[in-house]
């Protein structure tokens, strides 16, 4: 893995999971902590689609650019979409929710970098 | 921190408790099958036609499941369980048939080698999902458990018929 904004959004998802589980098994229901924390993501995945449109404004092109521009949709609706389908929820189960998200979030940054390596930050 | 919340194990619907996981993963699935399936099937179809086909099929299934999951009526139910079987077939017969025939499958479906791309997330997926619409057809409604305990209580304390008969006379 290059780069350090890819690195902090793989160390910070899986954090966040494993407070959301941590939560879950207090039996605990969403919190302001926890969203907080979600937002801290967000802001990450947002940093990390700016990084790479800037890329792809300068010219550079990868091999699967539908699929990047898909994974480039999709990163920073992940958080949205789980904070407010856990909001939702009146139990442990909401903090599960942004467990799941919080995964997905290390393993699409993760695969991200394989359709295109370009973050040297 | 949140207060520790009394645990309201009742959820009323198929999408709440743990089905509101359950559905957030569904819908996770429904998402990539059927994004990846697009992508490949657009830009790049005969490289690996059956490959494409059962990852759109997938996607498919995936949808369904997500969206009758989070409806969650008797018959959205019915549909679900009709999905999720659907889907643990396809995951154990796709994954057998990737290991069996690789020629067929240059490009990875979500299904192939038993989802194992995935996690194995695809396999453990319907079993769960299965389960979870499984105890909703044995307690139809979460209001009905009181009310079937209270009917169970009534008869407890009826006793015989005796009895019975004895309350319908002070009646």
């Amino acid at each position: 893995m290059n780069g350090a904004v890819p690195t902090t959004i793989i160390v910070a998802g899986l954090a966040l999971a494993g407070y959301a589980l941590l939560m879950t098994a207090l039996n605990r229901r969403m919190s302001v902590p926890l969203l907080a924390a979600v937002g801290v993501l967000e802001i990450l995945l947002l940093v990390e689609v700016g990084i790479i449109v800037a890329k792809l404004a300068s010219g550079e092109r990868p091999a699967g650019l539908a699929t990047l521009i898909g994974y480039l949709i999709a990163m920073p609706l992940v958080p949205v979409a789980a904070a407010l389908w856990g909001l939702m929820e009146r139990s442990r189960w909401g903090p599960a929710v942004i467990a799941v998200a919080g995964l997905v979030a290390a393993v699409l940054v993760v695969r991200l970098h394989q359709i295109w390596p370009v973050i040297h930050v | 921190m949140a207060p520790p919340e009394p645990t309201a194990s009742h959820p009323d619907s198929t999408r709440t408790g743990p089905g509101r996981l359950l559905v957030a993963v569904y819908g996770l699935f429904a998402l990539s099958a059927s994004a990846r399936a697009g992508v490949q099937i657009t830009t790049k179809f005969s490289h690996a036609p059956v490959a494409y086909l059962l990852s759109a099929f997938a996607g498919v299934v995936y949808i369904l499941a997500t969206v009758t999951l989070a409806i969650g009526s008797p018959t959205a139910r019915r549909i679900a369980v009709l999905s999720c079987s659907v889907e643990l077939v396809g995951v154990l017969a796709v994954g057998t048939w990737s290991l069996a025939d690789p020629a067929t499958f240059p490009d990875a479906t979500v299904w192939s080698s038993y989802g194992s791309g995935y996690g194995f997330v695809p396999l453990v997926l319907p079993v769960f999902g299965l389960l979870w619409l499984r105890r909703w057809s044995r307690r139809p409604r979460a209001r009905g458990t009181t009310v079937t305990s209270a009917e169970n209580a009534g008869e407890a304390a009826g006793g015989g018929v005796a009895h019975g008969e004895g309350i319908r006379k002070v009646q």
